[in-house]
């Protein structure tokens, strides 16, 4: 173990001296960082269990949550604060055309069957990511990647078709896995300060601290997800003391239990999970401009937010949430006016309106939303049929095959606006100049440029209406009083346990 | 079941207070459901009121989360409790009776075939296999969910008419129709189901009832008719993440649910008791 302090080291003590003294502020009398059980298991309820172990294979948001940071570790790492910072890479140089990276990578890495971190596993990690049958959503985020040389163990030189201004973003994404492993579906072998113990399918996921870390010890000595399909059942599991903390509360009506309750602390962050009515934009109608603005504006968004979420949660104009860099308020854009919705219909010649087939999963708070919808779209004349699906034929009918017309999904991404920018995604979204903004966006020179042009990229897909964005999911974490430490804002749906800390 | 031992404890003025109170509770559905068909207090997509209002004058059981009118709901529920009871009785009435009768008419090796299986059939909970139809259609509707309960009710009546229909087959009079050379279809149509069907009547109604909850428990597992529906589970399931802050959305749905399945058991019990000609032979 290196004897002087790392970078991200501090950062993670800075971290967790922030979240410390933000907690602090919020549950008065909540225990201080001296008296916690060292050896401690920190039981996290979630509602999201991954579908399996492999993040290139369909694994779900639940694997993020539990691996991200835990098990596996990247070159780099997009911290609760959205910031990106080095991990795994201890120092990195980009050649002037900005077309040559050349990462070292940190010395004394082991992976968690005791083989040592190299090039070579730096290379095949990245390779799984990009491979031809690779399910990962950030795929096509790394496809300017077009060689990955290996000089020596300790360096890797990752040349590009184009420059890349997020690659050490992007990078965060890409798990470095031992190159020994070849199915990590149902294992792992991650650098991470955690190792997998067990996997109880269906019910829960246990870690236990991984001795050969190469950083600091994590400040617990095990950390238990446990899996609940339904949010009553979770929360009745943190007020009886079975779980510690719950990542993510899906309901306001069940923080009425919690909230006032000394025994427990409510913390809100920044999400960045998005609600939104996907159309198809390839098919009719919603290949029509005005038909998709006359869609926004017949919804009344705020009024839905308040059903949803009571007082929680926020309205975006588009699919960027303010946490992004290239934010820009654009909900005043196909604001709610049900007259103007239905003139923009007639002028797109649909007068009498049309029917179409919302494919909802069958999951919370889709159901409700569709309904929402259904009501709200009678009044211009368009009818929705709702079809419930489950998440596994939502995976299957609508991301791979393409076939639906409209469906109901939040997207957990941070910087996701790409997505707007690949016209063979699953919606389908083909605009010549947004391909071309966010295709520039990535080879620029500077951040700011970089900003700029996603900026205006952001403004043509609400200006476009190119989906119907309902509103940004409040990030409400809640835990027993003596648990501190953890990570509020939950970006990119990643949950960090090693700083968390169990009183005694 | 507690009515039936007070029915035997005191004697004849007891079973038509059961009957009329039954007719009573099933009566005020009927009326709901028929009501509903032409009006009802709002319309039961609009979105008149707040998240979650408390009941009031204008909301009776106050409002669901997007502020449609609970009491609405509940009205339509009935229509929904009431044709899925309607229908799946129909189904598993029409299987269940020319299955049973088939087996009583048949040689020993096929009855013996067809009782093995019916009892193995009825092994399962009506649910599961309500369950295991839902899955295997495309997609659920309304319509899935009337078949795949009769299909599970007919295993039930369809054992209880062969057993019924096997001891009219053994009097002397169907010895007699026999051998004077009456067909079987002409035994079945004039000796055997005017001799059975009183007791039939009764099931049926006793049937009813679990179809009711059988729907109620497959819309609350999201196998019922796609939202937005009323049905009762539904509405139940829908009021389960709002159990704390508004427990009428829970309250309500199980009570309108227990009112219709306890009306229809009493309305059988009291049936029973006109209808069933062992009972009034023993009495």
């Amino acid at each position: 173990m290196s004897t002087f302090p790392s970078r991200s080291v501090a950062v993670r003590l800075g971290r967790a001296l922030l979240t410390a003294a933000l907690l602090a502020s919020v549950s008065a009398g909540a225990a201080m960082a001296q008296s916690y059980d060292k050896d401690a298991t920190i039981r996290i309820g979630s509602l999201y269990e991954p579908q399996n172990l492999d993040n290139t294979a369909g694994a779900g948001q639940g694997i993020n949550e539990a691996f991200n940071g835990n098990v596996y570790e990247a070159l780099f790492q997009l911290t609760d604060t959205g910031s990106v910072e080095p991990v795994l890479a201890a120092d990195y140089k980009v050649s002037d055309d900005g077309l040559t990276y050349t990462f070292t990578l940190r010395d004394g890495v082991t992976f968690h069957s005791g083989e040592p971190l190299t090039a070579a596993d730096v290379k095949y990690s990245i390779e799984r990511v990009t491979a031809e049958t690779s399910k990962s959503s950030r795929k096509k985020s790394l496809s300017t990647i077009t060689g990955i040389e290996t000089p020596d163990d300790k360096t890797v030189v990752i040349t590009l078709s184009s420059r890349s201004i997020s690659l050490p973003y992007n990078l965060s994404y890409v798990w470095i896995v031992n190159d020994a492993a070849t199915d990590i579906t149902g294992t792992e072998d991650g650098t991470g300060p955690y190792k997998l113990a067990e996997w109880r399918r269906g019910s829960a996921l246990s870690l236990s601290r991984f001795d050969g870390y190469w950083g600091d010890a994590p400040t617990n000595g095990e950390v238990l997800f446990q899996y609940f399909t339904d949010a009553t059942a979770l929360n009745n599991a943190l007020l009886t003391n079975a779980v510690d903390i719950i990542t993510s509360v899906q309901s306001p009506d069940s923080l009425a239990q919690f909230a006032g309750n000394p025994a427990f602390t409510v913390t809100e962050g920044a999400s960045t999970t998005k609600e939104l009515l996907a159309y198809n934009d390839r098919v009719a109608p919603f290949d029509n401009v005005k038909v998709r603005k006359a869609l926004a504006r017949a919804v009344d968004k705020a009024k839905l937010l308040n059903s949803i979420w009571g007082d929680y949660g926020t309205l975006i104009g588009s699919f960027v949430p303010p946490t992004d860099p290239w934010y820009v308020d654009l909900t005043g854009v196909d604001a709610y006016d049900v007259e103007s919705a239905k003139a923009l219909l007639a002028e797109a010649g649909y007068p009498d309106g049309f029917e179409f087939t919302l494919d909802t999963p069958d999951y919370d708070p889709h159901p409700i939303v569709a309904q929402f919808l259904q009501s709200e779209y009678s009044k211009i004349g368009v009818k929705v049929n709702i079809n419930v699906i489950t998440a596994n034929e939502w995976y299957t009918k609508i991301y791979q095959a393409h076939d639906f017309q409209a469906t109901l999904q939040e997207h957990v991404n941070h910087r996701d606006i790409v997505f707007y920018g690949n016209p063979d995604f699953y919606w389908g979204y083909n605009n010549p100049d947004v391909v071309k903004l966010i295709a520039d966006s990535e080879a620029a020179a500077t951040v700011d440029d970089q900003t700029a042009k996603l900026k205006e990229a952001n403004t043509i897909i609400a200006e476009d209406a190119a989906s119907n964005w309902l509103y940004l999911y409040p990030q409400i974490v809640v835990s027993a009083a003596n648990v501190t430490g953890y990570p509020v804002n939950g970006l990119n749906a990643q949950f960090f346990a090693y700083d968390i800390e169990k009183a005694n | 079941m507690s009515a039936i031992e007070l029915t035997e404890d005191t004697g004849r003025s007891r079973p038509s207070l059961t009957l009329w109170v039954g007719v009573v509770l099933v009566g005020l559905h009927v009326f709901i459901a028929l009501l509903t068909v032409v009006w009802t207090p709002y319309d039961p997509l609009g979105m008149t009121g707040g998240r979650l209002e408390a009941p009031s004058w204008a909301h009776w059981a106050g409002t669901d989360r997007l502020g449609r009118d609970f009491f609405t709901q509940i009205m339509l529920g009935s229509q929904i409790a009431l044709v899925v009871g309607a229908g799946a009785v129909a189904i598993g009435g029409a299987i269940g009776v020319s299955l049973g009768i088939l087996a009583a008419f048949a040689s020993r090796w096929l009855d013996d075939a067809l009782a093995a299986t019916l009892d193995i059939l009825i092994a399962f909970p009506t649910l599961l296999i309500a369950m295991l139809v839902v899955a295997a259609s495309d997609e659920a509707s309304l319509f899935t969910a009337i078949l795949a309960i009769g299909l599970a009710l007919s295993a039930i009546v369809a054992r209880l008419t062969r057993i019924l229909a096997k001891r009219v087959l053994l009097l002397d009079y169907i010895t007699a129709a026999r051998t004077s050379g009456t067909s079987w279809p002409g035994i079945v149509v004039t000796h055997v189901l005017p001799n059975i069907w009183p007791t039939l009547a009764v099931n049926f109604a006793l049937q009813f009832g679990l179809a009711a909850i059988a729907e109620a428990s497959l819309s609350y597992l999201g196998l019922g008719a796609p939202p937005p529906n009323a049905s009762w589970g539904h509405l139940l399931q829908e009021a389960q993440g709002t159990v704390y802050t508004a427990p009428i959305g829970a309250f309500a749905p199980g009570l309108a649910l227990v009112i219709l399945v306890v009306g229809i058991n009493l309305l059988a019990d009291g049936l029973r008791d006109f209808a069933d000609p062992t009972r009034s032979a023993r009495r």
